[in-house]
């Protein structure tokens, strides 16, 4: 699992290639650090390459959209594959994010 | 401008003195407001504070020095300014600011109440006060966010150009003011009617009269204030002991009433209707997973797919569904076949083979 964190503009681009399981997030959640502390930025999770999610990486998702309205920043899920999609709408996290 | 007197002199020296002490009271009495208007829940378009420029403490001087004895009879030194949303809040935080401060009421003056019947203009709400502490006053302007926006314009437009306004223009400005007061006692009416409305529709909700209520933004808010969906929340939670996370549900006001739900009884009957099933889908979808976290959004999500699964609306009526809660999305096409699939051997689906 491998997690780049770019920035461009006001946007900041975090993208997950892998499999962000239990094992992977404990790298990945002191990876996505800097997201946290973003002020009114737009705050891309682009997951064009992530593979798979467990209930491990939701909270860290979930933990970057909780700062992120704190600090006036946006989250974004960008190109989720459709077993991630499933796993957003079994959960309802679909509610919880905007997703492109 | 005139070189000032000896007594002016004197004047301008003690405030220089005393411009760390000026600071710090800013200091103290900025935060001080902004604390407690935190602590009574008022929200406001701005607090600020200045302290009067030198230069601008000369002009005074220039013009009626010998009135002054001292710095300390001279109130806005030190200047607050705390500019409200609406008419009622200027006497709320009046109210609040009597608390804070000893307030000099020989001083301190409601020009809101100044107006004669026929005459209009400049409105706002200037108290004298006295920190704690300090030996200097400062002056505190309440006005609302039009009142202001009228007083910058008029000060812009009147004093700016140091060339006199004809007449005709100051009563056009003044006008405005007359125009501006109304909007203000507008603003304040409404809001006034929405917050009875909001009081009456909770009885209502609190009193089971559900079928009175018709759907809205508002209604939808206060019923889910009553968390109707808590409790199959819980079942799909326990699923797989899951945490559940708070989630806005304001999304489905839409669905709910493409859903022909236009009272807040049509929304109770349809969770009743529904909610079992909606369970059920839950159990087959997630007892295979180990996900352990939900959020509160998917209790009512699996109400408003097993109803349109159970009124024949199909793949395409769940992929409406998707584009309502997420936007239109290609890929919502195959979340509407998945979810199709997943769900077609459910008992609720039985009559749809």
């Amino acid at each position: 699992m491998e997690t780049v964190i770019k920035e461009s503009g006001n946007q900041i681009i975090a993208q997950f290639i892998g499999r962000l399981d239990t094992a992977a997030a404990v790298p990945v959640a002191e990876e996505v650090k800097p997201l946290l502390e973003a002020s009114n930025r737009e705050i891309i999770l682009d997951c064009s390459q992530l593979e798979y999610i467990s209930s491990s990486g939701l909270r860290i998702f979930l933990s970057i959209r909780k700062e992120a309205a704190a600090h006036g920043s946006k989250v974004i899920v960008r190109d989720i594959n459709a077993d991630i999609r499933q796993v957003f709408m079994m959960t309802g996290f679909i509610s919880l994010f905007e997703i492109q | 401008m005139e070189a000032l007197d000896f007594h002016c002199q004197l004047i301008l020296e003690e405030y220089r003195e005393a411009l760390p002490t000026l600071e710090k009271m800013k200091a103290q009495v900025l935060e001080q407001l902004r604390e407690a208007l935190d602590r009574n829940g008022i929200i406001v378009t701005a607090v600020e504070a200045r302290i009067k420029t030198e230069e601008s403490l000369a002009g005074k001087l220039a013009l009626k020095g010998a009135k002054y004895a001292t710095l300390s009879d001279i109130t806005d030194i030190l200047g607050a300014r705390i500019i409200t949303f609406y008419t009622d809040d200027v006497d709320r935080i009046a109210s609040m600011a009597e608390k804070l401060y000893e307030i000099d009421w020989e001083n301190s003056v409601d020009k809101r109440k100044l107006h004669q019947l026929d005459s209009f203009g400049y409105s706002s709400l200037h108290y004298i006060c006295r920190v704690p502490g300090y030996d200097l006053r400062f002056e505190l302007q309440l006005r609302t966010t039009l009142q202001h926006a009228w007083a910058a314009i008029n000060h812009d437009t009147g004093y700016k150009s140091g060339v006199e306004i004809p007449r005709e223009y100051l009563r056009r400005i003044n006008r405005l003011a007359g125009l501006l007061e109304m909007a203000d006692d507008e603003f304040s009416r409404i809001r006034t009617e929405i917050t009875d409305y909001r009081r009456r529709v909770q009885a209502l909700v609190q009193n089971g009269k559900l079928d009175d209520v018709l759907l809205d933004g508002d209604t939808f808010r206060s019923y889910m204030q009553a968390r109707p969906l808590d409790a199959l929340n819980k079942r799909i939670a326990a699923i797989n002991q899951a945490e559940i996370q708070d989630a806005p549900l304001i999304r489905y006001l839409r669905v709910l009433k493409a859903l022909q739900c236009n009272t807040l009884g049509d929304v109770s009957r349809l969770i009743k209707t529904y909610e079992e099933d909606a369970y059920l889908l839950a159990r087959h979808q997630l007892g295979n997973t180990d996900l352990d976290i939900i959020s509160s959004a998917v209790g009512l999500q699996n109400i408003c797919i097993v109803c349109i699964l159970s009124s024949g609306g199909g793949k395409i009526g769940l992929e409406r569904l998707f584009d309502a809660l997420n936007g239109h999305n290609s890929q919502n096409t195959a979340l509407a076949e998945i979810t199709y699939e997943q769900a077609k051997n459910l008992p609720f689906m039985k009559n749809q083979q």
